[in-house]
């Protein structure tokens, strides 16, 4: 397992000389088109990736260091744009369509730079007529007098306009991080009031005793908990449900592989189904929001919940096929009492009021981010949670998630991300195949890398297939994002692929190469049904 | 398995006693290296040198007569001193009178008193608790004791604790 500071795996010592050189290499290659911004962002961007991929810090921590290194680096307030001023003046008319630019004005493709908009520049063509030394002499029927142009192209703020810092830290506050919020202050006080087992016991019930609807039952239930609480707590909950049915079962019977599985299973899957379901989503729908495609709570719910339960009875049908029962009947026999005090009770109603409002968002119009903070609010007030639950609250994560969003704001205001999709002809690829190369794509890396990480580099190239338009008009935006979102949940092949199935690993019970099988076959259904949602359901529910 | 950097130590003067209960900790060992010693004195040197080595002492099964001081007297200076204050201590003895064991119970907060004779099955299911309260109160990353401790209970612990989250 991974060890502390006290000493780096070589992988990750490997990991972090490869991440630091990451941040300079742009200053070391000829990069032609991409602007002193881009190289910085790409260079912050090689370094994250590195990070997250080799974990020489905790995943994080890498967060938090970008949101640092843009704002030192790309911010307007930073040491690098804190004082700094495009050089412009206007061009000086000789005679008509006929001006005398600096030479410096002068681009090496013979195109002077009209500044259009603050920060924003159009390339003009122009016809060198005469060079004398500090000046050169041109003509254009687009220049004018009265439009400046740019007089140093060279210069660091050509093309780009510095964010304030606030735009970088704001993250922390954005509407979905504090829909995650108030999903974790939910969580956390459903766990300590119980009302995770709680519930888990009341809906279990009526699967009986058979174990193939029990397995059902288990998956039902896990997939809904963790729908609205941590895939992570919610597995580590189940495992204490099944660890009891399997010492019913012989040592050697095979059941017991699928019994285990089923939990990790279920518990990815089930984070599709709701916007606070698992933190991808919500890079996914910062990223989509920033551009004009925002997607309700409700919305959300009707794209992913039908493909969630087709998800679930498939691997239900897999893990039968794979480890079929050897026994007829099983004691589910869990203990515990519904918990009827006033704190707990409160817990209830705020609980499934904000639910209710949640999934409602379409009929009633609130923003789930705004009736997120009703159980942020009301829980503390009705000492519910106290100061120490806040404190326990898995901050780790909506840092993890600002920094993700942060990355891709920075990506796109420097022009990386335009940048990056430059160079290869996507229009050819056709846009069937692009989803089925992002799910694919998305799949594989969070089989290796965290989830959150895999939204996180893959939304600025879907966004910059957006805004660059080469896709063309059959590229829909909001269901290519919602493939990422759902593909990286799908990635389930290994004990490392997400922390759910590192648990399920780690009580011993099953074996990786069983988790491997499951998890392959998931991933490559689960790609194949996300495509033909994608083509036929979603585009019918969205707009 | 993983060998982990917490050990189990046994205190013990009868040869004899301490290969049997380093055998009974067989099932153990591969994770939760033991070391013995046969007096206060040689356990205080073996704690010495692997908190130097940077390793933790995670469960103490002590006899009550040793030679020079203790097994009582011994388990209350490794509750006061805050380097093995956390490790979960036991006393492995058919000796102890009333006094000393009461001693034992209120001064080093003692874990557990397993008399002599002892069955395997009863050390290991004490020793596995008591390394479950330790890996669960002490370590960052439990699952990798999951399988050899009670995985219920850690289980339980990742679920209210929150020591691994979504990622």
């Amino acid at each position: 397992m991974k060890s502390g500071y006290s000493g780096l795996t070589p992988v990750q010592l490997t990991g972090l000389f490869l991440g630091i050189f990451g941040l300079i290499l742009p200053f070391l290659l000829p990069l032609g088109s991409l602007s002193f911004a881009g190289q910085i962002g790409l260079g912050i961007f090689l370094m994250a990736a590195v990070f997250w991929m080799f974990e020489p810090i905790p995943i994080y921590a890498t967060s938090m260091l970008v949101i640092f290194l843009q704002i030192v680096l790309l911010s307007a307030q930073g040491p690098m744009f804190m004082d700094a001023k495009l050089p412009s003046a206007e061009p000086v008319q000789l005679q008509e369509h006929t001006w005398q630019i600096p030479t410096r004005a002068l681009k090496d493709d013979n195109t002077v730079l009209v500044i259009t908009e603050p920060g924003k520049t159009e390339a003009v063509r122009v016809d060198v007529v005469e060079r004398n030394g500090q000046h050169v002499i041109v003509r254009s029927e687009e220049l004018s007098s009265d439009r400046a142009i740019v007089t140093d192209t060279g210069h660091r703020l050509v093309n780009y306009r510095p964010n304030s810092y606030t735009d970088y830290i704001g993250t922390l506050a954005n509407p979905i991080i504090i829909l995650f919020l108030g999903g974790f202050m939910l969580a956390e006080a459903s766990v300590k009031y119980n009302l995770d087992k709680n519930l888990t016991r009341y809906l279990l019930s009526p699967f009986g005793s058979s174990p193939r609807f029990i397995i059902l039952g288990l998956m039902l239930v896990t997939a809904a908990l963790s729908a609205f609480m941590s895939n992570t707590a919610t597995a580590a909950m189940m495992v204490t449900v099944i660890l009891p049915i399997i010492a019913q079962l012989e040592p050697g019977d095979r059941f017991k592989f699928g019994l285990a599985l089923s939990i990790p299973v279920a518990a990815n899957i089930g984070g599709i189904a709701t916007p606070i379901g698992t933190p991808p989503n919500a890079i996914v729908i910062a990223a989509l929001t920033e551009y004009g495609k925002s997607i309700s709570f409700t919305d959300w719910i009707i794209v992913a919940f039908p493909l969630v339960i087709v998800m679930l009875v498939f691997a239900w049908w897999l893990l039968l096929a794979f480890f079929p029962p050897s026994v007829d009947k099983f004691n589910l026999d869990m203990k515990g009492k519904i918990n009827l005090s006033p704190k707990a009770i409160g817990l209830y109603v705020i609980f499934g009021a904000t639910v209710l409002l949640w999934v409602t968002e379409n009929q009633h119009g609130i923003p789930s981010s705004m009736v997120a903070f009703l159980p942020v609010a009301a829980l503390v007030t009705g000492r519910i949670l106290t100061k120490n639950d806040i404190r326990n609250l898995p901050w780790d994560v909506l840092w993890l998630m600002a920094g993700g969003i942060s990355l891709g704001i920075g990506m796109d205001k420097t022009g990386l991300a335009v940048w990056m999709i430059s160079g290869f002809d996507w229009g050819a690829m056709g846009y069937i195949t692009l989803i089925l190369a992002f799910g694919l794509v998305a799949v594989a890396m969070s089989n290796f890398l965290s989830n959150t990480v895999t939204a996180t580099l893959l939304m600025p190239l879907v966004i910059s297939l957006h805004t660059s338009g080469v896709m063309g008009d059959s590229f829909n935006l909001l269901i290519t994002g919602i493939v990422i979102a759902v593909a990286c949940s799908l990635a389930m092949a290994l004990p490392i692929s997400t922390p759910p199935n590192a648990i399920a690993m780690s009580t011993g019970i099953i074996r990786t190469k069983d988790m491997a099988k499951v998890g392959v076959i998931i991933g490559a259904v689960g790609v194949m049904l996300v495509l033909a949602y994608a083509v036929f359901y979603w585009p019918l529910v969205t707009n | 398995m993983e060998r982990s950097d917490i050990y189990i130590l046994c205190i013990e003067d009868e040869q004899e006693v301490l290969d049997a209960v380093v055998r009974d900790l067989e099932k153990l060992e591969e994770q939760f290296p033991v070391e013995t010693a046969n007096s206060a004195e040689e356990a205080r040197e073996v704690i010495e040198k692997l908190l130097e080595d940077g390793k933790k002492v995670g469960l103490i099964l002590c006899d009550h007569i040793l030679p020079g001081d203790n097994g009582v007297e011994l388990l209350i200076e490794l509750h006061k001193d805050e380097r093995t204050f956390a490790s979960r201590k036991v006393l492995l003895t058919g000796q102890a009178g009333l006094d000393d064991t009461v001693k034992a119970l209120n001064e080093a907060r003692l874990h557990h008193y397993i008399p002599k004779p002892w069955t395997r099955e009863d050390l290991l299911e004490v020793s596995v608790s008591l390394l479950t309260d330790f890996v669960i109160d002490e370590e960052d990353n439990i699952l990798p004791y999951m399988s050899t401790l009670d995985a219920e209970r850690i289980s339980e612990s990742i679920r209210t604790r929150r020591s691994i989250s979504d990622e």
